[in-house]
């Protein structure tokens, strides 16, 4: 089941109003808990997924006991490295992927929802060393993470939030919310059913027309249906993406959950590193806590004259890694590395702005409006570029385009 | 020496500036170049100054959009016991 389906939407408005009306907060949680399950089962092809999914991630709420009681680097790191381990396998990442053969990974299942278990249960085991993961119960621990309004694709949300909203559960303080939240679903499905479908069609259809069109175009018709497809991928990703967001944290609202805010107007981001506080801004966030600023602390309380030389350096390890996390084809790869470029560049910019200019320059440059557009211009072009190598359809269209001469 | 005349010192080295005066209401945009890069230098110093040592939690939400140097002042006082 699809949260932009008309049976996701049936079901919504059933169980919300229900959920409205059940009374103490045990009843609601018991329907959370149920509808949960059910979510989970419709995802679930078969027994061994079902296994899988249930032994990886119970295995983060018994690593996160130990690590209660036990504060070992040495069980955190080995787990961490273990579930990475396994996510390369089962997602089938060069090298890791042949480990296994097509037969035995049918026969191991998959993990469901695994990309988004991954970020939740590391952020878990490291929480829990550091002490900052209390109250923690098989009961909360299983809503928290097969959460059905984050399961599949987000937004990741920190278990100390869920669990202090899932202990109240309060349902909608009034009409108003009930209103606003609905009307939020309704918009997210017009986004994901109509306009994204919309925007996809064309684009298709676009790729198609080229990949079969053996003649040359004029260099006025090159860049036009070059610019299309440039600006089309783009726009698709964006309102599927955050259709799909608001649909879930509009429904999770009705049940007393409040799922964080994946976007904030991120076409207006005036670099790659303000893009990703503003876009899949809890991927961006979860970058941040678990890869960046380790990484970043750990060179810099070593080498603490040379930690702003090497920060940068910090910037694209983690944006590529969390590019190549989208999948385990060479386009991702690049797409982490594009990532990686766009953030570094935009660290050294900003060093050598301040060498050049000093902190009170810097201030003033950054208060500029035509600079501020400009950037903003030039931030939203390098996002396309990113994106351009998404989907391997474009990949083929370049590979395509190179192959004959566009004139 | 109470916590705010303990962490001046170290927010004056951090951003080079000896004219900076903590209050429990300023914010991260009352100081000129706290980005998430010197947050996390501004975090590795206190460490060092004051013998404590953050959580990853801690890192994260005292950055957020609204904390204050006061929530600042409460997190390292709870430490720093």
């Amino acid at each position: 089941m699809s949260p932009s389906s008309l049976e996701f939407l049936v079901c919504l408005v059933v169980f919300a109003t229900l959920n409205y009306w059940l009374p103490g907060r045990a009843s609601r949680q018991f329907l959370l808990t149920c509808l949960n399950a059910g979510f989970l089962a419709t995802q679930i092809p078969d027994v061994q997924s079902a296994v899988a999914t249930l032994l990886f991630t119970l295995s983060g709420y018994l690593v996160v006991r130990v690590l209660q009681v036990y504060k070992s680097s040495l069980i955190l790191t080995g787990y961490i490295l273990a579930l990475v381990f396994i996510f390369l396998v089962l997602k089938g990442y060069p090298f890791f992927g042949s480990l296994l053969s097509s037969p035995e990974r049918q026969q191991i299942g998959m993990v469901v929802g695994i990309s988004y278990l991954l970020f939740r249960q590391i952020h878990m085991a490291v929480d829990a060393i550091e002490g900052d993961i209390t109250g923690l119960t098989i009961w909360n621990y299983l809503n928290y993470q097969f959460n059905l309004f984050g399961l599949l694709a987000g937004p990741i949300q920190r278990f100390q939030d869920f669990q202090e909203q899932f202990a109240e559960l309060a349902p909608p303080a009034s009409p108003q919310v009930i209103f606003e939240s609905m009307a939020r679903v309704c918009i997210g499905i017009f986004k994901v059913v109509w306009l994204s479908s919309e925007i996809l069609a064309h684009y298709d259809h676009r790729i198609d027309q080229w990949m079969s069109f053996e003649g040359t175009y004029s260099w006025l018709e090159f860049t036009v249906r070059a610019a299309e497809i440039f600006y089309v991928y783009p726009l698709y990703v964006y309102m599927n993406f955050s259709g799909y967001c608001d649909i879930v944290i509009a429904s999770s609202r009705l049940f007393g959950v409040t799922m964080p805010e994946n976007f904030d107007w991120p076409l207006v981001s005036r670099n790659m590193i303000e893009y990703w506080t503003r876009w899949h801004r809890t991927l961006g966030f979860w970058i941040r806590d678990y890869l960046f600023t380790p990484l970043y602390k750990f060179i810099a309380a070593r080498m603490p004259t040379k930690a702003a030389q090497w920060a940068f350096a910090c910037y694209f390890v983690a944006l590529f890694l969390a590019g190549t996390w989208h999948g385990p084809t060479w386009n991702f790869v690049l797409y982490g590395v594009l990532n990686g470029l766009g953030v570094s560049a935009a660290k050294l910019w900003e060093n050598y702005l301040i060498a050049r200019l000093g902190r009170k320059g810097l201030k003033t440059y950054l208060e500029s409006k035509p600079i501020r557009y400009v950037a903003i211009v030039a931030t939203i072009h390098f996002v396309c570029l990113t994106l351009l190598v998404f989907p391997d359809k474009n990949i083929k269209l370049i590979e395509h385009i190179l192959r004959a001469k566009p004139y | 020496m109470d916590i705010k005349e303990k962490l001046e010192p170290v927010f004056r080295s951090v951003f080079g500036d000896d004219d900076i005066v903590l209050s429990p209401e300023m914010t991260a945009d009352d100081i000129d170049g706290w980005d998430s890069l010197t947050h996390i230098n501004l975090i590795i110093a206190i460490e060092k100054a004051l013998s404590i040592k953050f959580s990853t939690r801690d890192i994260s939400t005292l950055k957020e959009s609204g904390k204050t140097i006061g929530d600042l002042f409460n997190t390292v006082s709870a430490k720093a016991v």
